[in-house]
This record gives structure tokens, sequence and C-alpha cells, in this order.
């Protein structure tokens, strides 16, 4: 392990002063307020933000997967009395109302993709990371960045406070399909909780735009010197393309939510059909067309998919290669394949809506370019098959979490080669297979990358390493239960088991259905309950967890060369790099890997220096 | 790139002078950074702790852990503000309801309102399956949500529904096929139930079993006997003398005697009093009649289209209220007006009894307005139907247009023709209806349909 | 111990192939699987899900294969030397990427004809009956003696179709208010119903019973309650059905039987004289 050892042992400065301003003679309480405010609530150190960004996507993480239980409830019994949330229809004995659940999965994939994935993945990863990675000492742009968070909190006000306005939270799915989302009779949740969905959705999209066009700039100019594209690692390769996704995708689904929102307030008809009377009421302006929704909605949403697991990918490849010590198998095709994954993101959007009435001439096109972003999918699987190959495997918390990961993403990706046949679709569209699918990449994939992630970096961001035999507990536990719940989705979808469905054994077809749905409630039950190890092993390491060095895991990116934690301007020095990620195992010299700011006629003195 | 292969090939300590030298950005604050004991860098970590804490404790404070408490039935509060009933009077009519009719898990009923208890047990309670698998809750699994525990027509759902569920408590219904102040048969419930009620959220039940429509109808009927009885119930405090101390007799055999029995009675009746529909005519001349039937809708004793229009679409007056709505809307003018007044009277000129009697008056305004800010369904108007649609939500067989325009709609403004227009002649107005939606001067094809809906 | 804790994880990482077809094994057993298919065309949509299904499923159990006997074999307690400092392999990198890109490509073209088939050849015929959904409900509207939706002889019912086997339906699908889907899982037809759409929706049914009309997209609150129930019989039943049920809807007295019933709503003469078949 290169760890610099401190020559002046009297210094004995916290960060935290070290980034209150220079003069110490306090000046009037409104100055400490003001500073305090500028230093710890709106601060522009990237890695501050970060953190803002973490613990706000992990406790809505709680919020969704809470809404993810009463959901989960209803599906395996119901109408029967919900434990907690049975107090609000106490007229009914604990029944909830149908439309509770139509609120209970929008609100619940609402909050898992807008506030709990994409700020996690974008907000606090790509911040935390991407200065550090490159060997920057903050973003390009720290103002921005400090408003990328906290244009993040009317999103937070707006889907909070939409759970109390009359009619409650929006309910006509995460997708808000017009018409039921644009007349405002067709559902209790299309009133005032429909409009706070769309402000709020507008909210996130502005900080992840703001977001999207600091990192861009950041990794583009801000490297260090030897830190050509080719040597950044996957982690910063991923975060890149992100932002270049949502900065292309973004501003078509902004667009299609204004005019969402116009159609419901100002009496536009951009999606509605001529006379559409729902609920007896009358017409409102007409002339649209529902499909034009769809189309705009999905040409942002598909890309966000991606956006959802390319940064999770491109940690998992960094963390697979620090505990098997060994480099990136295929790092150029990895990059390519990341670039190709976004690219060809942008055209297969037509697949969530073959059977929507679109003209299925399209319906064969997109099918093409779907089944042909299966590839870049694998080739990356049978990359990281190859990094894992002929390595010495350190089977850390972190280590698990990646390789389940890996093991994940194939089941999710190739559960989505039955969705791309179109034929297949016509009877798996709408049921539990595309839940399955989804939840396989999103959680037992992006959310099992993202604890990989939390446990590997925790050291930098904190100081001290997370408890590792707890964090395996809460691995273990996580992996047998979300295979549990996730996994038996595949046979509900293959009945035709349809999704949102407040009671679907109503249906002569789905009707021997519910013990296999109680079970896998028990399953998700479990899960949700495990996260509390995590929760408590996440918040007591933070104060007592075992101090960490600069590079507890001997990794050789840039971000290990830092103290831990960084303070304000992240370096010691301006790190010069001299070659790429991943130098693990490198024959020929004394230690087992060489870091990237390790010069190359000094390797002899570097592994002189680690022998300390 | 020069300046890059050059650094590469530097020593190693020069490279960071070097870097200075060439005018990298160094950081701020001083060279060398120890480690420190663990610590946040981040602003206010614990507000997010205290944040997860909170949003557990609100959980469990606010709805509290623990099964959630049996369905119980909910008081007519409309009806019991507008009778002054006292809390204690509230009391006892729960009481003496809960002693006849049970809860909506145990539900009873005398024997003198003629219901099958059996099947008033598959309907009610919450929903689950017995021993033999058979599904109990009907009610709760299939109604409750719109039409209310209680039937009151106040379920979850109900307010964002136009129109508004049933309430079945007054005991009025409007799709039957008896006279118009009678009750409906067991049939036409069932009907109801099974075609659902076209143009309406309340749906179709075909695809229940025939037990299980017929629990349910039975159900509804259970429900309709006990709003009434407790109507019936809350109006007698008005007959009470003084000594009686402002409480109903809880004698058994005087409350079924007086109170139930008239309302079971009812029911009962109905029955066997179906409406006497003539048959039409086999050989009638349909065109003539549809002509006859014309001359009717636009004649003055029918006057169909002060409400239905001249058109037909339903737009000749769109100001009426149904009874059930029009409840609502005299409470809220009654409340209206006495607050109004009372603001204006002033306790100056009054002496002690009359501000007594004052104050108690608008305590008792404040009250009922408070139950119908929470107790009832902002009204809703009823527009008459839009005959050019094809969709009649009783029914659209002859038959049952017959029976609309022969006894009107119950509970609506559709007044009943019986006496004013004859039995004939009512056929005339049906055929000439039922001929509304395919008014068309014009050649008939496939692609030329007569509906004009059908032609975009 | 070290040793013990990967064999632990690595079998752990085996349990995924190993129940995950499991799964696929049990779940029919317990008849959690594709519900009976009906249809003409079922056979060929079944047939390429059980085509993707084992061409995933080799890639499965390959993948998670290979993915547990590299954690077994090159965990640190186990190995004695470093890793291998290998960056890749062009060959490898080249195999990989033809071999899925050819078989994906064959997959696509495989399927067009099916979906051609289901979605794009439309049968030159009059619709057998219009199906509009509606919050809550499937209202049908049968064209009727005449052959044509929209006149006076349309037969309209909620819920409960029929249609005849042996020969090709053509349905006109619309909506009334937001978007439905009408899915039938027994004859893998599945079509969003679009309002202010008119969707063409065609199959064959070639055996008989009574199976589910599913609404598979979200309409509202009472989207789990929109359930319909299709019928297929032979031909002469659903035409007395047909019968029976226009009878019911001209019924001019409330009893009557059947008979009866039919006689005088065929000997009642047509609302418009115009309404001779074309």
């Amino acid at each position: 392990m290169s760890t610099v050892e401190p020559t002046s042992p009297a210094v004995q400065e916290s960060p935290q002063t070290s980034v209150a301003p220079s003069h110490s003679h306090a000046a009037s309480t409104a100055g400490r307020l003001s500073t305090f405010l500028s230093t710890y609530v709106f601060s522009k150190d990237h890695k501050v933000i970060g953190l803002q960004f973490l613990f706000s996507t992990l406790l809505w993480f709680l919020v969704g997967g809470l809404l993810a239980l009463a959901v989960r409830w209803q599906v395996a019994w119901p109408w029967s009395d919900v434990p907690v949330l049975g107090k609000l229809f106490a007229q009914q004995g604990g029944q909830m109302a149908p439309e509770f659940y139509t609120m209970l999965f929008t609100m619940h994939a609402t909050v898992m993709i807008f506030l709990v994935i994409i700020p996690i993945l974008a907000g606090a990863f790509g911040n935390f990371l991407i200065p550090l990675m490159i060997g920057a000492d903050d973003m390009a742009f720290p103002t921005l960045n400090m408003l990328s968070y906290w244009f993040m909190w009317p999103a937070f006000i707006a889907f909070g406070a939409s759970f109390f306005v009359e009619g409650g939270a929006a309910s006509s799915g995460w997708t808000s399909y017009p018409t039921l989302a644009t007349n405002v009779n067709s559902s209790p949740g299309s009133g005032w909780g429909q409009t706070l969905w769309l402000v709020g959705l507008t909210f996130v999209g502005v900080s992840s735009m703001l977001g999207s066009v600091n990192y861009m700039t950041t990794i583009i100019l801000m490297r260090a010197p030897g830190m050509t594209m080719f040597r950044l690692p996957m982690t910063i390769w991923a975060m890149f393309i992100t932002a270049v996704l949502q900065a292309f995708a973004l501003p078509v689904l902004t667009a299609a939510g204004f005019m969402q929102l116009a159609d419901r307030t100002i009496g536009t008809g951009f999606f509605s059909p001529e006379g559409n009377i729902v609920n007896n009421a009358m017409a409102g302006a007409g002339g649209g067309q529902p499909l034009l929704w769809q189309h705009l909605f999905w040409f942002y949403s598909h890309p966000a998919v991606y956006i959802m697991i390319l940064p999770a990918m491109g940690m998992v490849s960094d963390i697979l290669t620090t505990f098997a010590r060994k480099p990136l198998f295929g790092y150029r095709p990895m990059v390519y394949s990341v670039a190709g994954i976004a690219g060809l993101g942008f055209i297969v959007w037509g697949h969530h809506m073959f059977m929507s009435g679109m003209n299925p001439a399209l319906g064969v096109t997109f099918m093409v370019s779907t089944m042909m972003i299966a590839l870049p999918s694998a080739v990356k699987t049978f990359n990281w098959l190859g990094t894992i190959w002929g390595g010495r495997i350190q089977l850390t918390t972190s280590m698990l979490f990646a390789l389940s990961f890996v093991s994940m993403f194939i089941i999710g990706g190739l559960s989505g080669i039955f969705m791309a046949a179109t034929p297949v679709d016509i009877f798996i569209h709408d049921t539990y297979f595309i839940v399955a699918h989804f939840h396989y990449v999103l959680f037992a994939g992006t959310a099992m990358g993202v604890w990989a992630a939390i446990y590997f970096w925790f050291p930098k961001m904190f100081g001290r390493t997370m408890n590792e035999f707890w964090g395996k507990v809460h691995f273990f536990l996580t992996f047998v239960f979300l295979n549990g719940t996730f996994f038996t989705m595949h046979i509900l979808g293959a009945v035709g088991f349809p999704r949102r469905l407040a009671d679907a054994y109503h249906y002569e077809t789905f009707h021997h259905l519910q013990p296999l749905n109680a079970f896998m409630t028990y399953c998700a039950i479990g899960m949700v309950a495990t996260q509390i190890i995590f929760a408590v092993n996440f918040f007591w390491s933070m104060f007592y967890g075992p101090v960490a060095g600069r590079n507890p895991w001997s990794a050789n990116t840039l971000e290990w060369t830092a103290p831990s934690p960084p303070g304000h301007g992240n370096f010691d020095y301006q790190p010069v790099v001299y070659r790429g990620p991943y130098e693990y195992s490198v024959p020929g010299i004394d230690g087992d890997h060489l870091m990237q700011t390790d010069p190359p006629n000094q390797a002899a003195a570097a592994a002189a220096a680690a022998a300390h | 790139m020069k300046m890059l292969v050059r650094t590469l090939d530097m020593e190693y300590e020069t490279v960071s002078a070097f870097a200075a030298q060439a005018g990298f950005k160094t950081p701020s604050g001083d060279l060398i950074r120890r480690d420190t004991r663990g610590h946040l860098s981040s602003g206010l970590f614990p507000v997010w702790v205290l944040g997860g804490v909170a949003v557990v404790l609100l959980l469990l404070t606010t709805t509290g852990c623990g099964k959630t408490a049996a369905a119980s039935y909910r008081l007519n509060m409309v009806e019991s503000a507008k009778q002054r009933l006292k809390p204690e009077q509230e009391q006892q009519v729960a009481t003496i309801l809960a002693a006849l009719f049970g809860t909506p898990d145990e539900p009873i009923a005398p024997s003198e309102c003629g219901l099958d208890a059996a099947k008033l047990h598959l309907a009610a309670g919450p929903v689950r399956s017995d021993i033999v698998g058979r599904k109990n809750g009907l009610y709760r699994e299939h109604c409750a949500h719109c039409h209310g525990v209680t039937g009151d027509g106040m379920g979850p759902t109900a307010a964002f529904l136009n129109p508004y569920p049933r309430d079945y408590r007054p005991g009025v219904f409007k799709f039957k096929s008896t006279e118009r102040a009678d009750k409906p048969t067991h049939a036409d419930l069932v009907m109801v139930l099974r075609n659902g009620l076209a143009g309406s959220s309340m749906p179709s039940f075909a695809l229940l079993s025939d037990a299980k429509i017929d629990a349910l109808s039975e159900y509804v009927k259970y429900l309709s006997i006990r709003g009434e009885v407790e109507l019936a119930l809350m109006r007698a405090f008005f007959e009470l003398d003084d000594e009686d101390q402002g409480r109903l007799p809880e004698d058994r055999e005087f409350l079924i005697e007086e109170i139930v029995l008239p309302v079971a009675e009812a029911w009962q009746a109905a029955e066997d009093a179906l409406i006497d529909v003539p048959e039409m005519a086999a050989d009638i001349d349909m065109a003539a009649s549809i002509a006859k039937g014309k001359e009717l809708f636009y004649g003055n004793k029918a006057n169909c289209v002060k409400c239905h229009g001249v058109t037909g679409l339903g737009d000749g007056q769109v100001n009426d209220y149904d009874d059930w709505n029009k409840v609502v809307l005299q409470a809220q003018k009654t409340v209206q007006g006495g607050i109004e007044q009372a603001g204006e009277a002033s306790t100056w000129d009054m002496d002690a009894d009359e501000a007594v009697e004052h104050r108690a008056e608008l305590a008792w305004l404040d009250r009922f307005q408070k139950v119908l800010e929470g107790n009832a369904l902002p009204p809703r108007t009823i527009r008459p139907r839009n005959l050019r649609q094809g969709i009649y939500r009783g029914g659209m067989r002859p038959l049952d247009l017959y029976y609309r325009i022969h006894a009107g709609i119950n509970g609506a403004p559709m007044p009943a023709a019986k006496g004013t227009v004859p039995p004939e002649d009512i056929w005339h107005i049906v055929n000439y209806i039922r001929s509304l939606p395919y008014d068309f001067n014009g050649t008939l094809g496939v692609d030329k349909p007569m509906v004009a809906r059908d032609r975009l | 111990m070290k040793r013990f804790a990967a064999v632990f994880w690595s079998l752990l990482f085996l349990s995924v192939p190993v129940l995950g077809v499991a799964t696929f094994i049990v779940g029919p057993a317990y008849d959690i699987w594709l519900p009976r298919d009906v249809s003409e065309h079922g056979a060929a949509v079944d047939g390429l899900f059980y085509f993707i299904l084992v061409l995933t499923g080799v890639v499965f159990i390959a993948t998670e294969m290979v993915l547990f006997w590299f954690i077994w074999k090159y965990d640190e307690s186990k190995s004695n030397g470093p890793g291998r400092y290998v960056h890749g392999s062009h060959t490898l990198e080249v195999v990989w990427t033809i071999i899925p890109a050819a078989v994906l490509l064959f997959l696509a073209i495989y399927q067009m004809n099916t979906w051609a088939d289901v979605k794009m050849r439309r049968p030159n015929m009059s619709p057998t009956v219009e199906v509009v959904g509606r919050q809550f409900e499937w209202r049908l509207r049968y064209p009727g003696r005449d052959g044509m939706l929209g006149t006076p002889d349309d037969l309209h019912l909620v819920n409960d179709l029929h249609l005849p086997i042996d020969e090709d339906i053509l349905i006109q699908l619309k909506s009334m208010d937001v978007l439905h889907s009408f899915f039938l899982p027994n004859v893998r037809i599945k079509q969003d119903a679009v309002p202010g759409m008119k969707i063409p929706v065609w199959f064959k049914a070639r055996e008989e019973g009574v199976f589910d009309i599913v609404c598979a997209e979200l309409c509202g609150w009472g989207h789990y309650k929109m359930k319909g129930r299709v019928t297929f019989e032979p031909r002469e039943a659903f035409d007395r059905w047909l019968e029976r049920k226009y009878a019911e809807q001209e019924a001019t007295q409330p009893t009557g039987s059947e008979a009866t019933m039919t006689s005088r709503a065929a000997a009642r003469p047509a609302l418009f004289a115009r309404n001779e078949p074309l």
C-alpha cells in the first residue's frame, strides 16, 4: 500500500476548519450563520454536494421501499387489513381503496426512478467521484453544482406534498399516459396530485440537466495532466456518457411535461382526442393524440433506463478489477460498448409501445434495434467474466455486491430479449414478466451496484470502513430475498399475470396465483427489513468504524491518492498521471499494483515506499 | 502533449515543482494534509439521520401499529344535524340500530324484514374465504369503496365519481319496474347488478355467479332498510313528549311495530306491485308510431323537450338536482340562511333566554356546517339524458324505457307520465326515443353508418 | 476459514442457475405457466417464446456457471500467484461480438413473419363485433342482421363477448375515455384501445371454451375489475345466442319464455324500413 507518511506530526487540523475562511477572529453572528450556510448547506464543494445527494436519495429509498411493501401487501392479500396504512381506511376496517393502490405503485416507481436511482448515480457518485478520479480539485462549475442539488428540493417538496392534497398523489402510473393523466376527472390522483407530479418531474429534470452539463465540461476539460480519455476509469466513462444521454434526452421529457401540464391547466389538447368524455365530465379541447405523449415520454425514458445503469456498470468494473487484482479485460471494447448502448438507446424507445396502437411496421424497426442493443451489454458481461478469470479474488462485501451485479444483470438482460421479440411481447406486455425484467436490471442490477459502490467508497467519503461482517450479512439476505421476490415474477408473467391490478384473483386465469404472491411478499418484507442492517452499519461506521487510510483497498485510481476524506481541493498536490487504470498484478514490481500516478521509471521507488 | 511527454520522463520529486511552475492549480491550504479521525465532510448529516427516523416515527405514530379496528357503520350525520339531535340521542340511535341490525361484520335482521340471513352472511364481513372456500365479504370486496360500508354512497372513491354512487339510506331507487313511489323488487336490484347502469360508474357484475348477485341484492336491501329505520328513529325524536326526556322508548316490540315494520312492508309489497305494461301491438306501423311519438315528445302533455331539449341532447335545462343532492343543497341553504339571519340579530337587544337560544342556534348552525363539509358530498346537478347517444342508465330495452316514462325516475326530476299519457302513447314515445340515435337522412352503407359518432 | 467463506459465496452464486432453472421446471408443474392457447397464431407465438427461452436459458446457465466457477477457482485463498496481467484478447472480443450479433439478427428476422400475421395482415372483412373500452367495462356492439355497425338492429352488450370458432374474427377496438388494453390471454392477443382511434384486432379461435378478457393498460382505479368474458362456440350456437340476446334487448314485457320473446322480436317490424342487408 503506497501511503504517504505525514512529515509534520504537529499539524492537527480537521478539514472542517480548513474549509472555514481564514479570518479566524469570529465575525458577527450573521457572518457566522452565512459562513455556516455556505460551508455546510449551500456548499459548492463537490464532495459535500455528493453526500447531500447520497443522504437525500437514501432517505427516499426508504420511502420508495415502504410504498413497495404496501403494493406487495395488496397483491398478496387483497382487501385485507393493511398494517399501518389501514388506519387511513378505518371505516372500511383497514381495507385500502382501489385508487389508493394505483397511487401506491405510481409513487413507488416515481420515487425510485426520479428521486433515488437517477440522483444517487449521477448526483451522489458522479459528484463525489468525478473530480477525484480525474485529478481535478472540484467541478468545472461549483455554483451550478450546488444548484443542481438544491433544485432537487422543490421536487422533494412537490412529490412529498402530493401525498397530502385532495385526491392523493398521482395515480396514473409513473408513465403518466394521457388521457388518464391529462383528464382531471379520470381518477382521483389526476387532480392536484398529477400537477404536483409534473412540477416535481420538471425540477428533477432541471437538476439533472445542470449536473450533466457540469460533468461533461469537467471530464473534458479538467483532467489531470497525463489523464488521457483512454486512461479514465470506467466509472468516469460511464458518468460521461450518462451525462451526454441526460443532455440529449431530457429536453424532450421537459417539453412533454409542459405539454401535459398545459393540457391539464390551461385547456390545450395536445394529448386529448376530440370529444373525449371521461367520467361524464365535459370534453375539453381536442385535436390531440394520446400516442404523442408516449413517443415523447419514452424518447427520454428509454435513455433514462441507460442513465440508470451505465454508471453502476462503470463502478462495478472498477470494483471488480480492484478485488480481482487484475486489469479490466478489454478496456476499449468496454468503452465502446458503453457508447454503443447509449447511442443505440436513442433508437429503441418504441419497444415500450409495441401494443400501443402505433403502426406495426414501426414495431419491426424498433424490434431490430432493440435486439441489437442486447449486443453491447453481452460484450460487457463477457468482459467482466474475463476480468475475474485468473484473478486473485478478494471476496469483500463490495466485491460480492459487484459480482451479484454481473449475475443479476445477466438475468435482467436476457429477460429483455423476450420482450424485444414483438410476438412474444403481445403476450407479456404489461404483465409481471416486464416487472421482473426491470426490477432485475434496476434493483438486482443498479441497486446492488450502488451498494457495492457505497461499501467501496465509504472509506474515501468518511475516513472509516464499514463493518465487513454485517456487510456480508446484508448482502446475503438481500441477495436471497430479492431473488425470491423477483425471480418468481418471471413465471407469474408467463401466466400473463397483469401489472397494476389491485386484485387479479377474480380472473379464472390468475385465480391460483395467490400463494405464490404471498411468498413473494414475505420475501419482499424480508428484503426491506434487511436494509435496517445496512442503515445501522452505515451510520455506526461513520462515527465508530475503523479508521481507513488513503487506500484501504489498494486500488490504483486517482481518488485513492487523496486523503480519506479529502479536504477542500482534494489532493495534496496536483496529480500527474502516467498510466491507465487497473494496473494490478503488474509483473516485475515489488507490490501487486501501480497507482495511476506512479511514474514509469520509478517502479522501484514506489515499491520501496510501499514497504514502510 | 509535449509537456506531457516531458513530465513522463521526469523524476518523481521534481514533477510537482514543475507542475507548480507550469501554472497548474494547486489546492489551497497546506501542502500536507494528514488523515484525520473519521468525520463527516458533508453538511447537515444529522438532519438526514433524524429525517429517516422521523419518517418511520411519523408513520407509526399517526397511523399506529397493530390491526385496524373492525369496520363500523357511520351515523347519518346530516339527518342528525338536521334534527338537532344531542350526542346522547345519537348514541341511543346507534345502540338501537346495533341491537336491531348488528355490525358490518355480523349483520342481523329482524325476522319481520324477511331477509335471508345466509345471504347476508355471504355478503357481509371482511373479505375472506371460509373453510369451504366460499368467499365472504362480497359487499366489502365489490361495493364498499363506492357505496360505503354503511351504504351511504360515500365510500373513499365516491367523491371522484360522476354521478355519485347511490345512497341506499333513504330507500329511494331509480331504476325499477314498480310505480314511482314504490320500492324496487328483488329482481330489479338483481338486474341493476347484472347489467350495471350504462353511462355511470356502476359496472355490470354479470360475471359473478347468481348466488353472489343474489346475496349482494339482499345486502343492499338490508342496508336500505337499516338506513330507513335510522332516518325514522332520528325523526321520531321530534314526536316525543316532555316526559320522554328526549329518549326514545327502547321496547323492542314497539320499535319493530312502529318503525321497522312500515319499512319492511313497503319492500315486501313491491314484489307484487309491478307496473302493468300493455303489449305493444305486433303489427304496429313503426313509422307512424315514431311520428306520433315525436308529436308527443314535442307536445304539452309529456313536455319532454323542457328538460331533454328540442334536439334531444339533454340540454333543455341543466340546473336541477336529484333528491340525494337536494338534501345536501337544501341543508347548505338552511345553514347559509341561518348564519345570515343570526348574523343580523344582535344579542344586545335580547333577554337572557333569547340570548341562550341564539347562541344555541349559532352552535347548531356551526355544527351543521361542519357536518356538511365533512360528511356530505358537494351537491352536483343532474343532467337530463342525452337521448342521441343510445345509452340509457336503466336499460335500453323498450320495456325499460316504458317503465322510465310511465313511472318517471324516483329520486330524479324525471316525472311520471302515468295518468297524463295513455299507455299506447307511451309506446309511441318509446319508439321515437329509440329512433333518435339513428335519426339519419342519407344513404346507408358500410362506410356510411347511421350513427354520427361512427362516422369519425 | 477464508476458503470456507469463498466456497460459501461461490455456492450462493451457483444457486442462481440452479434455482433459476428449477423455478421454470416447478412452475409449470403447479400450473403456473403459459395459459391454454386456443388460437391459430398462438402456436407461433408460443413457439417463439420457447425458442427464446431455450436460447437465453443456455446462455444463462453457461454464463452463471462460468461466474460460479471463476469465483470458486480464482478466490485468493486458493490461488497462490498474482492475478493474470492480461488486458484483453482481440480474438475473443471479435468472437463474442460476432456470434451474439448473428444470433440476435437471426432472431429478429425469424419472428417478423409472425408479427406481420398478427398485426399487419388484416383479413378483408367487416367487423364481427365492436369492442369499446370504457371505465371500467367492455361495451360490445354486434352489427346485427344487416351486417353493419351503427344501425338500429345492433346488439349492445357489456362484458359478455361471444365469438364463433373456426372463423376469422375481426374486432374493431375503440375506447370511450382513457387508454385500455384488450388482452385475451388464451388467444395470445393484446391491443391497446386508444381514445380517438379505431384499431382492428383479428384472430381465429380453434377450440371452444370460456376465457377471460383482461384490461392490460392502467385506466384508473377500476382497472383491476375491468373483467370481461369471451365465449368461443360453434357458429350455430353463436347465432342462437345472438338471437336470444337480441330478443332480450327488444323485450316489451317483463316475463315471457325465450321462444315467445324471440318470435315477438322477429315479428315486430324493424325501426327503419331501410334495414335490408346489403
